[in-house]
């Protein structure tokens, strides 16, 4: 199978030394869905930006399809779809209208663009609702019109910042099946960027976690999982122990133990949570601390952004030191 | 190129027709300026009635045989410089709304985004000039009305001039302002920097006042300033008259240079606001 999309230590400066992306290198199959996740500010966008011709990069390089996105952003532009994070659509015009004249900045004949566009609107479930003014759309019409002029000139690959970015648990759902369906149809690549844990591990074969503009992990949701070498376990005593973590760790069959930042309990990976689950439990008893819960459950993305980054993802977007950093003049 | 030149202009006109406010006001302010402004301010009434009055009158508005005449010919002008203003606030909301960095990460030629907004708002410039001749025109036909008087020798070589002179006033001030829609990002700046230009433009031309009421610098400025020069090759074909020291056709080449220059300085701005940041 080969790369939809390559790079190779891309890069983006701003002036003023502002460094939002360093060094990402990766390779996306074509007819994948890949998920670019990261928190808020790890520098998603700007990759996107530059690899859809956006932005240009300050470093480093990027194929589409074989099209350098500096060399021929023109080529690229042809091959790739775009659907930002919020509603670009026109609202004064009809959906219909929306996609003519998206259709013909694509360089589309009328001719050309008519079945493509009945099988578009068809598609994302939006014929009924061709006719209307945009204004007069849902929150779930509008996002699917958006992807609909990303593909109507029927793309090789199709970019998709933030997708789900204020849509509800069910409409985020519903995104995620009508993203499968489009790639089974269309056979298109996806690349996709999300902040959210669970988007990047439902929908993707793929994921690149980006923190602080560099890219800390890459693999398919199970292999960064099975990295972590086996499941989790959470304990909270019933007060602060200060022994708690020396004695988790002489459990047999404990990997690690990371205190969880937030209320007080310790993250415990092993190796099988079902048989470990009682041996903690008499060592803490032994030990005299007193459990208020414990409770097992499956490796987590979040757990997988600990383990690369020392941080908990929840708390990565808030820090504020998240994403950009400055680099000394003339650095990258 | 065509196609994405036409999508430009067809999403421009679509725009426009689905605002009815915006239509309204195209047809609606040069009525309200030629049955207000203009019937109101009549300079005939300072001078003496009779042959030796029009004497004074059609001298101090080289031919124009009294005022309302020649404010409806400069409002030819004024309309056209009015509604290129307005320009680049299409291109200024479509940044807001994202429209523009959709559009740009299209592979449409930037000089099909360029030449369609630009086409369809150089027409929407020009246009209302012609509307208001025809209704200065009309006002002659109604009674208690002071309306356009032209001459009876209006050549078809005159009508194309005129035609042509507006096209040039449209095309140039639409650029320019267009290209400020490009550059600038915030609404405040654009507004404050059309402010700026809009009004010393107006008063250092003759297009609301006979140039030679104004003080010797000042004619100076006007002679050259292009908005005079339009309403020049207008005014000289509509009106019998010699008070203009040049034919019509030097006028139309002084205005096909200030297009040259404005037109040109507006793509190396938008040219550069369009580039990949």
């Amino acid at each position: 199978m080969s790369d939809a999309i390559r790079t190779e230590s891309l890069g983006k400066t701003y002036p003023g030394g502002t460094a939002a992306v360093r060094d990402v290198s990766l390779s996306v199959r074509s007819g994948e869905i890949f998920a670019f996740l990261g928190p808020n500010g790890a520098g998603k966008t700007t990759t996107i930006s530059m690899l859809t011709t956006v932005l240009r990069p300050t470093a480093g390089r990027a194929e589409i399809d074989g099209f350098d996105v500096v060399e021929a952003p023109e080529q690229v532009r042809r091959v790739i779809g775009l659907v930002f994070q919020r509603s670009t659509a026109d609202e004064v015009l009809t959906g219909q209208e929306n996609l003519e004249i998206a259709a013909g900045l694509y360089g589309l004949s009328p001719g050309e663009a008519r079945p493509r566009i009945r099988e578009v609107l068809a598609d994302l479930d939006l014929a009924g609702v061709a006719d209307r003014r945009v204004r007069d759309y849902s929150g779930g019409m509008r996002r699917r019109l958006e992807i609909a002029v990303g593909i109507v000139h029927a793309p090789r690959t199709l970019f998709l910042d933030e997708p789900t970015l204020g849509l509800d648990p069910q409409g985020r759902a519903q995104f995620w099946q009508m993203i499968r369906g489009l790639r089974a149809r269309q056979e298109m690549t996806i690349f996709l960027t999300t902040h959210y844990l669970d988007e990047a591990d439902h929908l993707a074969d793929r994921i690149a976690i980006i923190d602080r503009g560099t890219i800390v992990t890459t693999g398919t949701p199970a292999q960064l999982k099975d990295r972590l070498g086996g499941d989790g376990v959470r304990v909270l005593a019933s007060r602060p122990e200060a022994g708690i973590v020396g004695v988790l760790e002489s459990v047999p069959g404990v990997v690690a133990v990371e205190p969880a930042a937030r209320d007080g309990s310790y993250r415990v990976r092993v190796a099988q949570s079902a048989s470990i689950v009682p041996a903690i439990v008499r060592a803490c008893d032994a030990a005299g601390i007193d459990l208020a819960a414990i409770s097992t459950h499956p490796p987590s993305l979040d757990e997988v952004f600990l383990n690369a980054t020392g941080r908990e993802y929840r708390d990565a977007g808030e820090s504020g030191e998240n994403g950009a950093v400055r680099v000394a003049p003339g650095g990258r | 190129m065509r196609r994405e030149f036409l999508s430009v202009v067809r999403r421009e006109y679509l725009r426009w027709v689905r605002v009815p406010i915006w239509v309204a006001s195209f047809f609606v302010v040069p009525i309200l300026y030629l049955a207000l402004f203009g019937q109101a301010f009549d300079l005939n009434a300072l001078f003496p009635s009779g042959a030796a009055g029009e004497f004074y009158v059609r001298r101090a508005l080289l031919g124009a045989p009294n005022y309302f005449s020649y404010f409806a010919v400069g409002m030819a002008g004024f309309v056209t410089l009015s509604a290129s203003l307005y320009a680049g606030t299409g291109v200024l909301f479509d940044k807001q709304l994202g429209i523009h960095q959709r559009t740009i990460a299209t592979p449409a030629p930037r000089t099909a985004l360029f030449a369609g907004t630009l086409t369809f708002r150089a027409f929407m410039a020009a246009w209302p000039a012609f509307l208001s001749l025809g209704l200065a025109l009309l006002f002659t036909e109604i009674p208690g009305l002071v309306g356009l008087t032209v001459r009876s020798s209006v050549t078809a070589l005159g009508i194309g001039e005129i035609v042509l002179a507006e096209i040039l006033l449209a095309l140039m001030f639409t650029a320019l302002f267009l290209s400020f829609g490009y550059v600038l990002d915030r609404n405040e700046a654009y507004f404050g920097i059309t402010s700026l230009l809009n009004l010393p433009i107006l008063f250092t031309s003759n297009v609301l006042f006979p140039q030679s009421t104004m003080p010797p610098w000042l004619q100076n400025v006007t002679a050259y300033n292009p908005a005079s020069l339009a309403v020049n090759v207008l005014r000289e074909n509509l009106f019998a008259t010699s008070g203009y020291p040049y034919p019509p056709e030097i006028y139309l080449l002084g205005l096909a240079a200030w297009a040259i220059a404005l037109i040109g300085l507006a793509l190396a701005l938008s040219a550069r606001a369009l580039r990949t940041p």
